[in-house]
């Protein structure tokens, strides 16, 4: 008894200690055709893989939960390719323009928990002989074992201005960040309700400007986007007449929350939030920025060596990663945010507007 | 509107929408993408009235703006007019040499 005990024991401690050696890796793009693995505490490219007919290069990157593949909108918006993270291999395909219709894939992307479906949003327009003609948007959604050459197994209505596509942690609910938040059905699209930014109803305060197509929850299963809204009580000439704030979404419980924390003083593009201290974001453009989300207000704030669109946090919270834009991903201490290191796309290519991904495995 | 004159069909259908009381269809959108007639500050000045806000150097902003077409009037479009504009040229920084001006095709 005592024997199967120890046994239990040590299955349970290494059941426990197992998740602790999975290593975070970093996925960005680099023009004009490949998709870029790097271990992030090793500071290395850990592979580089070349995906076929790219176009312009790479956009927004899905990675599966699992972290064997990643899911990537290219060739000009019009295509998806799936890359096996082992071998390189393309193992998925959609081409998403036929003849007559031209159709772009506007950024937004997300998979299922379970991997098994992929949902990305088309914008199609009919070429016709005499005139373009502009298609609803919609949302085509794709078996991932489809292969080379998939084709939506449906499609779904969805929001025009759809820039980003959140699958919610238990798989009941997708997001899709437009004018507002939609909360739609992932089997149907059918509108389950909607968190309100364009069309919030806040006295005094105009309605917010968000530009966000960045998924960059991989640590916390929450998103976050900087939204920047402007003071209608107050003269323009007051300092304080225009502020800043972070939206929230919780993919896991669904919580919405908006909070401003300054008077506009600097432009954010892209946020992340620490998973070891979730009220502590970080926003990057050509500052990088510490924010209390709970408090609502800037903590930090300093200059950066050029600009970068993405950022994104190690699943430690000990060190923030921020991309895209140039040849480089540059490294954080998110405690002091000293600069703790760079790491340099091979080839110094331009990362442009590829996302920056964080897996595990 | 009664000092601006429309000069083409789409400029006249943002003005007939607005004297028919429909706002809605002329109000600027929030995240705009895909060739859109984007009025956010940009390439001339930033938010601010200045020049601090902008991308550092301009360099690292520029495929950011060709590739998903963002302001197609200030930088090539490499989205749907121009796609190898900078097909040979994978950093802005280092390769703006290559980059050569466009024209539309007659």
């Amino acid at each position: 008894m005592r024997r199967i005990t120890l046994a239990c024991t040590a299955l349970a401690l290494a059941m426990t200690v197992a998740p602790a050696l999975a290593k975070d890796y970093l996925l960005t793009g680099a023009k004009p055709d490949k998709l870029v693995l790097i271990d992030a505490k090793a500071r290395k490219v850990e592979q580089v893989f070349t995906v076929p007919d790219a176009g312009t290069g790479i956009f927004t990157i899905t990675p599966a939960p699992d972290g064997r593949t990643a899911y990537v909108i290219l060739n000009q918006w019009e295509s998806v390719a799936g890359i096996d993270l082992t071998t390189g291999q393309q193992v998925f395909r959609a081409d998403l323009s036929s003849a007559g219709e031209r159709v772009k894939a506007t950024f937004a992307m997300d998979i299922s928990p379970d991997g098994k479906e992929l949902f990305v949003i088309e914008s199609p327009v009919k070429l016709l002989p005499d005139q373009y003609q502009v298609q609803p948007a919609r949302i085509a959604v794709f078996d991932t074992s489809a292969g080379i050459g998939a084709k939506p197994v449906r499609v779904l209505p969805a929001p025009r201005r759809t820039a980003v596509l959140m699958a919610a942690k238990d798989g009941s609910k997708l997001y899709a960040l437009s004018w507002d938040i939609y909360v739609l059905d992932p089997k149907t699209g059918a509108e389950l309700g909607r968190h309100p930014l364009r069309t919030w109803q806040r006295a005094n305060f105009s309605a917010p400007d968000v530009l966000d197509v960045w998924p960059q929850w991989d640590a916390t299963g929450i998103f976050s986007t900087p939204y920047y809204t402007a003071r209608t009580d107050l003269d323009a000439s007051n300092p304080d007449a225009f502020k800043t704030g972070l939206a929230t979404l919780d993919l896991a419980s669904g919580e919405f929350q908006t909070v401003d924390f300054e008077s506009t003083s600097a432009i954010i593009f892209s946020s992340a939030i620490n998973p070891a201290r979730p009220t502590e974001a970080y926003g990057v453009y050509t500052t990088l920025s510490k924010i209390d989300r709970a408090k609502g207000s800037l903590l930090q704030r300093i200059e950066l060596d050029h600009t970068y669109y993405t950022v994104n946090v190690a699943s430690d919270g000990s060190e923030l990663y921020v991309g895209g834009t140039m040849d480089d991903v540059g490294i954080y201490d998110t405690a002091t945010f000293e600069r703790l290191g760079e790491i340099a796309i091979p080839g110094g290519a331009d990362q442009v507007l590829a996302s920056l991904r964080l897996i595990q495995r | 509107m009664k000092h601006l004159k429309p000069l083409n069909a789409k400029a006249r259908l943002l003005e007939e929408a607005a004297a028919a009381g429909r706002p809605d269809e002329v109000q600027l959108m929030a995240t705009v993408a895909g060739c859109a007639s984007t009025l956010d500050p940009g390439w001339e000045v930033d938010p601010f009235g200045g020049v601090a806000g902008l991308c550092q150097p301009m360099e690292a902003d520029l495929y950011g703006c060709t590739d998903p077409c963002w302001w197609p009037a200030q930088v090539a479009d490499t989205l749907n007019s121009y796609p190898d504009w900078n097909a040979e040229a994978p950093s802005a920084q280092r390769d703006w040499r290559v980059l050569q001006s466009v024209f539309p095709k007659k």
